[in-house]
């Protein structure tokens, strides 16, 4: 077994590296020199996707959308799921290359609540909104298999383990952490943080940064041992379907009909969201558990409070992924590189950025990038703030929903954490009522 | 369906040995490449300097269209397969994930049971790993926090305030000279009504486009007097430490100068610039620095404004005796008569004027000096001292204040403090500093007096000033700028100190060279040298190098003792301070330019 494990690592680090080889010959070769007259072509921006073509593409997100439901729903089929999430890493994934994806579509929504001179076309509401509608009603059918990040991992789901349940939910907080990063960075402008990470969009277009290739494989090779790691631990969007699926009115359950608590469905879940029967409260006194509430209740405004000083404290670094904040950085430093007085302070390799070549032929003025990033540094200071208290929310609500007791007689799929794959269904010995 | 295993697991077997395969043809493909750029050959980068030197060989150009074309097609074949076989690598994973998929299903599916933990012990564990994560979030963000100072909000802040000067002044000069008077500084007014709204439209447009070397590409050439800022330092390395002027060693080239001067050469790229001048002619020259060929001279003449006669000057100074200033796009030069003028890199006139009569019973000698878009020229003539900021793309003055000091033969140095960039200028009755963006002084402060012919020297927030019969001062920045220490052992009244943050390196006119802890003022040493020097010392990579009046170079270690590391003739005297660049000295004698290096 642990040779095979051995080949397979072995057989992804080769994948990383042939492709870095393409994505490092992409741009290296220089225009050729030539004396006969000839011009340069005009360096052309491809047309963006047409009207019809977005729409289209809303169409067979509602259409996929619809068939999972009823594939999960009604006919119980994980054979069908499959089938529509090889649809959509082709689809969804290859042939439009990842974009405009639900996930990324946070941040454009992000924006245009923030910046009204930011047109969101209606394709990126829709992409947004419809995957919530749907987890709203039925689950995480997006998740199933319509979402092309999730079901590329899922086709490495191999080998995978159970992890406690404790690390489960420790892990689960960083997803809260990483879309409050992504509202910050799209609302001040600064960047699509999601989509700049997302790990598997340069396996979908065939390029991309080395770094981001290998975080991808990483994640996939993940995949084989941690069932889809980036849906349960990194993805922003997926707290948003979390909190959408968990009043979801018709969303799937294990068993077709009555559960007779036969255990095989205990272990088949690869994501641990299965919820099994717990019978009775023990080993804790009304009176204790009563007293950590009132602590708990007692302590959210502070928790509150000092995830917001905290974060405030590092608004400056968080400032600093800004290109206008970064530039005048630069200059600014530059500045003082080049004033030094001993040869020693001088660092001969300095070479200066590409980005500050471009601003000093560009013709902008030096004062009102430092001010303009100055007023960024203050907007990031607001931000950081509201992003550390609400981080602070996230811990403190997490730790008053594991001071709460639920009774329950069968197994039952989370509904928060349940990505609606139907693997479950298969284990499940009941036949459905006719 | 019953699924045939041992297909599929021959088919998982294919698919992975075939994808191996590619994988590896890709790596030796892209270890292949890495050695091997196509686009710079060294065939046809051989073959491209032969053809430089006979650009006529049409056989050897349609030989290197070839060899290029061959590469180039090599290069996108290669592309091709790159793209092909990234694709075939994809199609084998897809299969192999596909066919262990398979082979999963088909497993036997047996059911694990295990023993569940107590929920409340889960709960009571989980709780206690996130109150342990969130504190660890708040203890590592804090101390990041803390390694970042926050401090960038008010770097900003300054540097806003900085520039924003620059920006009011160059957007409407007319404002600027109310805000100015309104802070008790005598402004001149900078031109008539009728001209002021070109002056404002064309400095408008050099706010927009920026005309100027980044500080890295002033620092990698000479471009003006005693190097980057003129504070006495040279970046370059590998400098040559003997020669000898009579008998050709070491000198690369020699080439008589046209026209006498005292000023220094600058260097940009590869052109030298130098200026000479009589009481009639006034010359700019540009030699090749690699051959000593003069590529250009230019006349200086015709100056709107310029007085019929030349000032009288004395023998020991001249007509042209203030070093040039160059940004690459440009070279600046002003004589002994006012004339200030900008010459472009191929010899012609961009803009020329006269600045008034210097009234220097010497003659002028205060070199010009450069900061971003600006030239700065320190006019402390004997009416009306001032200094001023010009454009450097039409000359127009963008600031000038006035000065109440005495005539000044120093030249200006262009210092960061670290938190601001000043022009530091010493004349009678002391030293002061201005704002290179708008003329403001910044502060001043009584020290040196007399004909101050020294320019100051400046390292880690202390500048030092001198002058022969005064003081030499070391004044420590500050909100209130303050004599730190004083000594009157040693003094100069032409070669001016080189500082760094540990010594100060003194040289003077008579022949004696000292050394002095740059913080207290200590001597570490003296040496005592045959001829005195008028050329000012340079530092260039941890060495002294002091030209003497007779042409012999002393070259020593800048530290706390005196190691002599070289002394070198010239053959010819020399008063003027070297430039460096690339491994070479260039060096202005009386009659000659030189160029010191390895041949």
């Amino acid at each position: 077994m642990l040779k095979k494990n051995f080949q397979k690592i072995l057989f992804f680090i080769f994948v990383i590296i042939s492709l870095q080889v393409y994505d490092a010959q992409a741009q290296r070769f220089p225009k050729p020199e030539f004396e006969s007259g000839h011009t340069q072509p005009v360096l052309e921006i491809p047309e963006s996707r047409s009207d019809f073509m977005e729409y289209l593409d809303v169409f067979i997100l509602f259409l996929a959308l619809s068939l999972v439901s009823w594939l999960v729903i009604k006919k119980r089929s994980r054979k069908g799921v499959l089938w529509v999430s090889i649809f959509s890493i082709l689809y969804f994934g290859f042939l439009r290359e990842g974009c405009v994806c639900s996930v990324g579509a946070i941040q454009n929504v992000a924006l245009a609540l923030f910046n009204p001179n930011y047109k969101i076309p209606l394709t990126v509401i829709a992409f947004f909104v419809l995957p919530l509608i749907y987890a709203l009603i039925f689950g995480r059918v997006f998740c199933a298999g319509v979402c092309p990040l999730g079901a590329i991992q899922d086709f490495f789901v191999l080998r995978p383990i159970q992890i406690p349940l404790w690390l489960q939910k420790l892990l689960g907080l960083i997803p809260y952490i990483y879309l409050g990063l992504a509202v910050l960075y799209a609302t001040t402008g600064t960047d699509f943080i999601i989509c700049r990470y997302d790990p598997f969009i340069g396996i979908f277009r065939m390029t991309a940064q080395f770094s981001m290739i290998v975080l991808g494989v990483v994640f996939l090779l993940t995949s084989v041992f941690v069932a889809r790691p980036y849906c349960r631990f990194f993805c922003p969007y997926s707290v948003l379907l979390n909190l959408f699926s968990r009043v979801s009115k018709y969303h799937l359950t294990i068993t077709p009909s009555k559960c007779v608590q036969c255990r095989l469905c205990e272990n088949s879940c690869p994501f641990g969201a299965i919820e099994q029967p717990e019978q009775l409260k023990m080993n804790e006194s009304r009176k204790q558990t009563v007293k950590r509430f009132v602590v708990l209740g007692t302590i959210i405004p502070l928790l509150v409070f000092v995830g917001g000083w905290t974060v405030s404290q590092f608004h400056e670094t968080l400032a600093k992924v800004h290109p206008k904040v970064l530039l005048a950085q630069e200059l600014v430093s530059l500045d003082t590189i080049s004033q030094s007085d001993t040869i020693t302070e001088i660092d001969s390799n300095y070479v200066e950025s590409i980005e500050i070549e471009a601003f000093k032929t560009s013709g902008e003025s030096y004062t009102e990038l430092y001010a303009d990033a100055n007023e960024i540094i203050k907007q990031f200071y607001i931000g950081a703030w509201i992003l550390g208290a609400y981080i602070g929310l996230v811990f403190a609500l997490t730790l008053a929903s594991l001071s709460t007791f639920r009774y329950r007689k069968n197994y039952e799929p989370n509904k928060g954490t349940c990505l609606s794959c139907a693997r479950c269904m298969d284990y499940c010995p009941i036949e459905p009522e006719t | 369906m019953k699924i045939n295993t041992r297909l599929w697991k021959i088919i998982a077997i294919i698919a992975g040995g075939f994808s191996f395969v590619v994988c590896t043809i890709l790596i030796v493909n892209y270890i292949q490449l890495k050695k091997y750029n196509p686009a710079e050959t060294e065939v046809i980068n051989s073959l491209v300097e032969r053809l430089n030197e006979n650009p006529e060989d049409i056989q050897l150009r349609e030989e290197i269209r070839m060899l290029d074309f061959m590469s180039r097609k090599a290069y996108f074949t290669n592309q091709w397969q790159v793209r092909m076989g990234g694709y075939l690598l994809l199609l084998g994973v897809l299969v192999l994930i596909v066919a262990l998929q398979i082979l999963k299903s088909e497993e036997k599916k047996i059911p694990s049971l295990t023993e569940k933990d107590n929920s409340i012990f889960t709960q009571k564990k989980t709780r206690k790993w996130v109150a342990i994560s969130g504190v660890a979030i708040v203890i590592i963000t804090l101390f990041f926090a803390f390694l970042s100072h926050n401090q960038l909000s008010d770097t900003f802040a300054e540097a806003t305030n900085k520039d924003s000067v620059l920006v009011d002044l160059d957007t409407i000069t007319e404002t600027v000279n109310v805000e100015v008077e309104e802070n008790t500084l005598i402004v001149e007014q900078v031109d008539t009504t009728s001209e002021l709204t070109d002056t404002v439209t064309i400095t408008i447009t050099e706010t927009v486009i920026s005309d100027f070397p980044t500080s890295k590409e002033i620092r990698k050439n000479f471009a003006n007097f005693r190097g980057y800022g003129g504070n006495g330092i040279s970046y370059h390395k590998n400098i040559p430490v003997s020669w000898n002027g009579a008998s050709g060693t070491n000198i690369c080239w020699k080439t008589p100068i046209p026209l006498h001067g005292f000023n220094s050469p600058v260097i940009w790229e590869d052109k030298i610039f130098l200026a000479g001048a009589n009481a009639q002619k006034r010359e700019i020259y540009c030699f090749d620095r690699l051959t000593g060929k003069i590529h250009w001279t230019a006349n200086v003449k015709n100056v709107p404004g310029s007085p019929a006669t030349s000032p009288a000057v004395t023998d020991d100074t001249g007509h042209a005796a203030a070093t040039l200033s160059t940004d690459g796009r440009r070279v600046y030069a002003i004589f002994s008569n006012g004339d200030i003028t900008a010459i472009d890199m191929e010899g012609k006139k961009v803009w020329a004027r006269n600045l008034g009569p210097t009234g220097n019973h010497y003659g002028h000698s205060s070199s010009l000096m450069l900061h971003q878009n600006v030239l700065i020229v320190q006019y402390d003539t004997k009416t009306s001292p001032k200094i001023m900021g010009l454009s450097i793309k039409t000359g127009n003055t963008v600031w000038s204040t006035a000065r109440d000091v005495k005539v000044s033969w120093a030249s200006p140095v262009v210092i960061y403090t670290g938190k601001q960039t000043e022009i530091l200028l010493a004349s009678d009755p002391g030293v002061a500093s201005y704002n290179p963006y708008s003329g403001k002084e910044n502060w001043n402060i009584e020290s040196v007096f007399g004909e101050v012919g020294p320019s100051v020297a400046y390292a880690d927030g202390i500048v030092y000033a001198m002058n022969e019969y005064a003081s030499l001062y070391a004044i420590k920045l500050g909100d209130e700028p303050e004599i730190l220490w004083e000594n009157m052992d040693y003094l100069s009244d032409v070669p001016s100190p080189i500082a760094t943050k540990k010594y100060l390196f003194v040289p003077t006119s008579y022949g004696v060279f000292a050394c002095y802890d740059a913080k207290t003022g200590e001597q570490f040493w003296e040496q005592e040298f045959d001829n005195g020097s008028y050329s000012s010392p340079m530092m260039v990579d941890g060495k002294i190098y002091l030209m003497d009046m007779g042409g012999v170079m002393h070259i020593f270690s800048a530290s706390d003792k005196y190691v002599a590391i070289g002394t070198a003739s010239l053959g010819e005297a020399s008063m003027t301070t070297p430039a460096f660049s690339d491994g070479h000295i260039y060096i202005r004698g009386e009659k000659h330019l030189f160029c010191v290096g390895s041949k």
